[in-house]
């Protein structure tokens, strides 16, 4: 079934452009979406592990080459092996699978509350799932840069289609931001291919680990790294990004915010790993992701504090989130890693129940800001009771999801020998519960203001449904964690 | 001698202009002037990757008929950076065309293309900053 495994960046690309083609026909539209947005999951599942050298042909050992005209065989050409490798394994499979269920809900969330579709915001969404997954799959880091900048021009494309106030100045600061990022990004890449003699990661980490040893080239491969680290920094969001990356998620519809974010989160993950693959021996990889998760964490809760605007809230507070993945990594060690990936895929699960069920709010009353609203609990007790669950799953309070991975990184910082990481740990998770029980008093439970207008009378039952589904699966991830992290921790093994 | 010194220079013009690209990018009011800077970023990686693919004394990198594969290996030059290059341009023009449709929608709003004139006239309503 390794056939199928580019059929996860084909599929969501021709259906991109069958939605542009039908532009304007919205019950086509609808059709389409839905069908693409519930199949992903299960192409997903239904692909088998293994390597797909798309366009070209696998690499040629010395053994295999008989046959071949004698100006290849007599050359060091048969070596070369033109091709877009796309490397599936159980972890791509896990993110990949997160990512098609967190675009499924939105889109059904979409579909459902807009009377009529919008093709460019559905093609958008389509393009932006093909390259975060070839971001992942892909073991290539010049075709994972093209795809990063894809990606960069969707998330832009998304802010723009939104209706929100000030959405075309936070997607021009966001180009000018991405326009730095990505080629300090390409130029890091670029060192790599001319110390290295290529771009294919898992050559790149073999030659990386024999040049390590001349000074001159650990040198350069430092510079390399520091340049490919600003870029991650630049892809997923993290201080001195975080700013621009919460402003994003805030200028965007709820669905479309629960979309973007689980693009920078892959991006993320998928950047993470390579640089764990090529640099992760260098003691200066630790220092600086321990260091920035740290920031990311402490920045991003206090940032939650101080908003007004709801969906801000939840923008800084899925930033700080993103400080635990990062220090799975500085950690080190296949649990530490394995508990960081794992609350990589609770964030983003979490991060959409919140988006899509405070969207509710924003639905009802056409705002979100904190200081207009109040006794919402009255309208929907259903949705506000499972929206604090899902903040209780974000905060890491049992036995959701949250709480497993959280308690991971606890254990993980207390056996590597940094028990101050994990007292901070513990309090970032303590501020995090304390940032969102108050927004759900101010936002639900306090009275109601005079003067809060109602522009819908009820939440669509997309919206409940969706949400629903997102708390079933953190309970179910709580309960039993090892659906995520046994096949996490098998790819980790082989990496390390 | 005098290629390789080419090969430098061009180097040298690489870090150059992604220096003057950033100094505009973040010190320049006019937008356009701004976005042109972050051309000048751009440009100045691409001439870096094209350098890297120099070969002194090499041939373009076309194997011909008859021609010694060893000696070809050897002496052409490194095609890589070459189709690096052209798929990075091609992701720059798509990046600055959003950009520049961004600003005219921009400028239709202020009537003006400066940041400080735009943000004064956001401070003015009363927005966030």
């Amino acid at each position: 079934m390794n056939e199928l495994i580019p059929l996860i960046v084909i599929i969501p690309i021709i259906a991109a452009l069958l939605l542009n083609l039908f532009a304007g026909k919205n019950k086509i539209i609808k059709a389409i979406a839905f069908i693409v947005g519930i199949g992903m999951p299960i192409l997903t599942l239904i692909t088998g592990y293994g390597l797909h050298y798309f366009g070209g042909h696998q690499p040629l050992a010395s053994s295999n080459i008989a046959g071949l005209p004698s100006y290849i065989t007599n050359s060091t050409l048969y070596n070369l092996h033109p091709a877009i490798t796309y490397s599936y394994t159980p972890l791509a499979k896990v993110f990949i699978f997160a990512l098609g269920i967190v675009v499924f809900l939105s889109l059904l969330t979409y579909l459902n509350s807009e009377n009529k579709s919008s093709g460019p915001f559905l093609f958008m969404v389509f393009m932006g799932t093909a390259s975060v997954s070839a971001l992942i799959l892909s073991d290539d880091l010049f075709n994972m840069y093209v795809f990063f900048e894809i990606a960069a021009l969707i998330q832009t494309g998304i802010i723009i289609a939104s209706s929100a106030k000030d959405n075309y100045e936070t997607a021009l600061k966001y180009m000018i931001l991405s326009s730095i990022g990505g080629p300090i990004l390409l130029l890091g890449i670029t060192i790599l291919l001319a110390i290295c003699g290529s771009v294919n990661i898992t050559d790149i980490s073999l030659a990386v680990s024999t040049l390590v040893q001349t000074p001159i080239s650990r040198g350069v491969l430092l510079f390399a790294f520091s340049l490919i680290f600003f870029g991650w920094l630049y892809a997923s969001g993290l201080p001195p990004f975080h700013v621009i990356k919460s402003s994003v998620y805030s200028k965007a519809e709820p669905y479309g915010a629960c979309i973007l974010q689980a693009m920078s989160l892959i991006s993320l993950i998928a950047f993470v790993i390579v640089i764990f693959r090529i640099f992760g021996d260098f003691d200066l990889f630790k220092g600086a992701m321990i260091l920035i998760s740290i920031i990311a964490m402490v920045l991003g809760v206090s940032m939650a504090v101080v908003q007004t605007d709801f969906r801000r809230m939840i923008a800084y507070l899925s930033v700080g989130e993103l400080g635990f993945v990062g220090l799975g990594f500085g950690l080190g060690g296949k649990f530490a890693i394995t508990a960081g990936l794992f609350q990589g895929v609770n964030e983003m699960l979490v991060t959409t129940l919140l988006f899509i069920g405070l969207g509710s709010v924003v639905y009802l009353t056409n705002t979100s800001d904190t200081r207009k609203l109040g006794g919402l609990i009255g309208k929907n007790t259903m949705m506000a009771i499972m929206i604090l669950l899902g903040g209780f799953a974000m905060a890491g309070v049992p036995p959701f999801n949250g709480f497993r991975s959280k308690l991971m990184i606890v254990e993980a910082a207390l056996t590597s020998g940094y028990p101050e990481l994990a007292v901070i740990i513990v309090l970032i998770s303590i501020a995090t519960f304390i940032v969102f029980v108050k927004s759900f008093y101010t936002i639900f439970l306090k009275p109601q203001p005079n003067d809060l207008k109602f522009v819908k009378e009820s939440i669509p039952k997309s919206m409940i449904f969706a949400v629903a589904v997102l708390l079933i699966i953190c309970l179910i991830l709580g309960l039993y964690p090892g659906i995520v992290t046994n096949p996490i921790s098998q790819c980790i093994g082989g990496l390390l | 001698m005098i290629l390789l010194d080419m090969q430098l220079l061009t180097l040298f013009t690489a870090g150059a202009l992604i220096i003057i690209g950033i100094f505009a990018a973040i010190y320049i009011d006019n937008i356009i002037k701004k976005i042109i800077g972050l051309s000048f970023i751009e440009e100045g990686v691409n001439l870096f990757i094209i350098s890297l693919g120099f070969n002194k004394g090499g041939v373009v990198p076309i194997l011909m008929p008859g021609m010694n594969t060893n000696w070809f290996v050897t002496n052409s030059a490194y095609p890589l950076p070459q189709a690096l290059v052209l798929t990075s341009i091609v992701i720059g023009a798509s990046t600055f065309a959003i950009m520049l449709a961004i600003v005219m929608v921009l400028y239709k709003k202020y009537g003006s293309l400066s940041t400080r004139e735009i943000l004064k006239h956001k401070s003015d309503m009363g927005d966030e900053q």
